[in-house]
């Protein structure tokens, strides 16, 4: 069956020899349809953000279409945003320790809730469930800078009078001023498990 | 929270002022290859230790330890002014010393020593009034008051030894001032006290309270929070990094005192120095094996280089400590090498692939950071040449190699091109951190993309 899949990759880290690893992969054959292998270890290797990237294969992606991402993490925050386009996923590890994902859309299923809103789009970035002027921003397992980075660019789109909550591993030292020059000011809590949740708001 | 961003150009001009210091230390090596060829007990080679340790190692360190403090342990900067005040004491502080010990001057020796010890002073108590401010205690911050106190002692002693080194008979005739006479005479009273130890036995002693007790404690105390930001992991036992600073305290303060009074028992003590190394060395291993981020970057690599070097540096130390053994033209030689490796090899091999995660990250800051969302900003990588960085790595390990060997044989042919190898890594990275101000000086921005991709993220 999988050899029948048409296979695209986009990325060309190690192109070849990883389609040929990755042909062993048991989640390869628990699909259907058309298969797009995304692998964004690279582009996070160089600090780059994948989230174009992805997103821009998952509205490339057929009806009956699969979307196979290969990540240095499990992606956790990329399947709420893709749960509500309709997909489901299965995750698992690889034995180098990267992980791999597959989509699979849902035909039969609608979102289950309303398209998000304005700057919801961002990996580990939707509107809290609930609370309708909060966004929420997930930067944990991003080395630094990339949090800023994703923190900086969700607070750019924030409709006016939102709120902005982002999850941090660290306090994000670096960004406190950043926030102040546009206007907004941050207040970080440790949490339980040593994250930070920082609420920010306009002053 | 306080809201002031930790200062960007403070940092890096002690960062370059450490990479002038360091070219110019390496360039001086390979135009005298005798200071490394011959026993360390001279002028050169003490004027050219003080011009990597002062001029280098500090300036980096002191650079990034304004920035890094503050940030890993979550408080602010007591005072970026005084930092800067420190920054003049420090440069004429250190040139005035490697200069005059070069011309074996010790009365001016001592004179920019205390212009130095001024700056040191402004640096412990601004770092010390920050780590008061740090909201959590952790091992970090308590190996980070120990590096301030052994430097304090380090700086005591070389004073001391420089005090000592002084003779102050011209003072005698000299019809000056109370004040000025009691300090003549306080001096001379410490000079008698340093007369009952062996000059190289206390050089020795200052020796390793700089480099175990502030440079190592540093790289084992920084590295706890530094290496799980990097590599995206956590401290695995808190237990055993507890233990690693506290087995080097000991250690340290063992081996100071018996190395000053030529003890046997130098041994003992150097073996507790050593099991806090390998009880980190476990610690780091757990980090590393824990990790998210499954790639070791560059920087990663030239700073778990530098850390594994720890062990050629730790049997050396063995050898040197063994009780009876005799000084003669080979061991001396061993003595170089244990000293260049240490300097040259773990701290400076260790500060090299810090620097490249450190230059990148505050030019990238310090340019681009109020731009994010904005317009498109380059990425970290995007600063500087990775092949560089690469050949910069595998020169440095070689120039490490042929010079180490050279030394143990005293042949200054090889220590000459070992040393040119070194210059030559430096440069490449001197051209890296070239790249990154590049950025700094001429910001390299676009406008935000209008792709399919970058709409439907802003959608």
């Amino acid at each position: 069956m999988s050899s029948q899949k048409q296979i695209k990759y986009e990325s060309g880290f190690n192109g070849g020899a990883e389609l040929t690893v990755m042909k062993k992969q048991p989640l390869m054959d628990s699909g259907r349809g058309n298969m797009h292998a995304v692998d964004v270890r690279e582009d996070i290797r160089n600090g780059r953000e994948p989230f174009s990237k992805i997103m821009s294969a998952v509205a490339a992606l057929p009806a009956d279409g699969q979307l196979l991402l290969i990540a240095p993490f499990e992606p956790a925050p990329l399947f709420g945003v893709l749960a509500k386009q309709g997909f489901k996923h299965e995750s698992r590890q690889l034995e180098s320790g990267d992980w791999e994902v597959l989509f699979t859309r849902q035909p039969a299923a609608l979102p289950t809730e309303t398209a998000p809103t304005s700057a919801s789009h961002d990996f580990g970035h939707r509107t809290a469930v609930g609370q309708p002027n909060v966004t929420e921003v997930d930067a944990r397992g991003l080395e630094p800078p990339q949090p800023m980075v994703k923190i900086l660019e969700a607070l750019a789109s924030l409709p006016p009078g939102a709120m902005l909550q982002a999850r941090t591993d660290r306090r994000p030292m670096h960004l406190y001023a950043r926030l102040e020059e546009r206007g907004f000011t941050g207040e970080s809590q440790e949490q339980s498990d040593g994250s930070f949740l920082t609420h920010i708001h306009q002053r | 929270m306080g809201v002031n961003a930790p200062s960007v150009r403070l940092p890096l001009t002690f960062v370059l002022t450490g990479l002038v210091a360091l070219l110019t230390g390496m360039s001086w090596l390979v135009i005298r290859p005798a200071i490394l060829a011959e026993y360390h007990y001279n002028q050169y080679v003490i004027a050219t230790t003080h011009l990597f340790v002062l001029g280098w190692i500090c300036s980096v360190v002191m650079g990034a330890m304004y920035q890094l403090v503050p940030v890993a342990l979550e408080t602010k900067l007591y005072s970026e002014k005084l930092a800067g005040w420190q920054f003049a004491f420090h440069v004429v502080g250190f040139i005035g010393m490697v200069w005059m010990f070069r011309v074996w001057n010790m009365k001016q020796v001592g004179h920019f020593g205390c212009v130095f010890a001024t700056g040191v002073g402004l640096f412990v108590y601004n770092i010390a009034r920050t780590l008061r401010r740090v909201p959590k205690w952790n091992v970090t911050a308590t190996a980070v008051t120990a590096a301030l106190c052994w430097f304090s002692l380090t700086v005591t002693a070389g004073l001391f030894i420089a005090i000592g080194k002084c003779s102050y008979e011209t003072s005698e005739g000299l019809a000056t001032a109370e004040g000025v006479r009691t300090l003549v005479g306080g001096l001379r009273q410490l000079a008698g006290f340093m007369s009952h130890f062996d000059a190289i036995s206390a050089m020795h002693a200052h020796a390793h309270l700089g480099g175990v007790g502030f440079f190592t404690m540093l790289i084992v105390g920084v590295s706890y929070k530094l290496i799980p930001m990097f590599a995206l992991s956590e401290i695995q036992s808190t237990r055993r990094a507890v233990w690693s600073v506290a087995l080097l305290n000991v250690g340290l303060a063992g081996s100071f005192v018996t190395i000053l009074l030529r003890s046997p028992w130098k041994l003992a003590f150097a073996l507790v120095v050593i099991a806090a190394l390998v009880v980190y060395g476990i610690e780091l291993a757990a980090i590393l094996r824990a990790r998210k981020r499954r790639v070791v970057d560059w920087g990663i690599k030239y700073f778990l280089t530098a850390v594994g070097l720890y062990a050629p540096v730790s049997v050396l130390a063995v050898v040197l400590a063994w009780p009876g053994l005799p000084l003669n033209p080979f061991t001396g030689q061993l003595e170089n090498v244990y000293g260049f490796l240490g300097l040259i090899g773990v701290v400076s091999f260790a500060i090299m692939g810090m620097l490249y995660k450190i230059v990148p990250f505050l030019v990238w800051f310090g340019s681009y950071s109020r731009q994010i969302g904005r317009a498109q900003v380059p990425a970290l990588a995007d600063l500087y040449s990775a092949k560089l960085q690469a050949a910069g790595y595998w020169s440095y390990l070689a120039g490490l190699i042929v010079t180490s060997s050279a030394i143990m044989f005293s042949s200054e042919a090889f220590v000459r091109c070992g040393c040119a190898l070194l210059a030559s890594s430096i440069s490449t990275l001197v051209i890296n951190v070239g790249m990154m101000l590049s950025h700094y000086i001429r910001p390299c921005l676009k406008p935000l993309s209008t792709s399919p991709s970058a709409i439907l993220k802003t959608a």
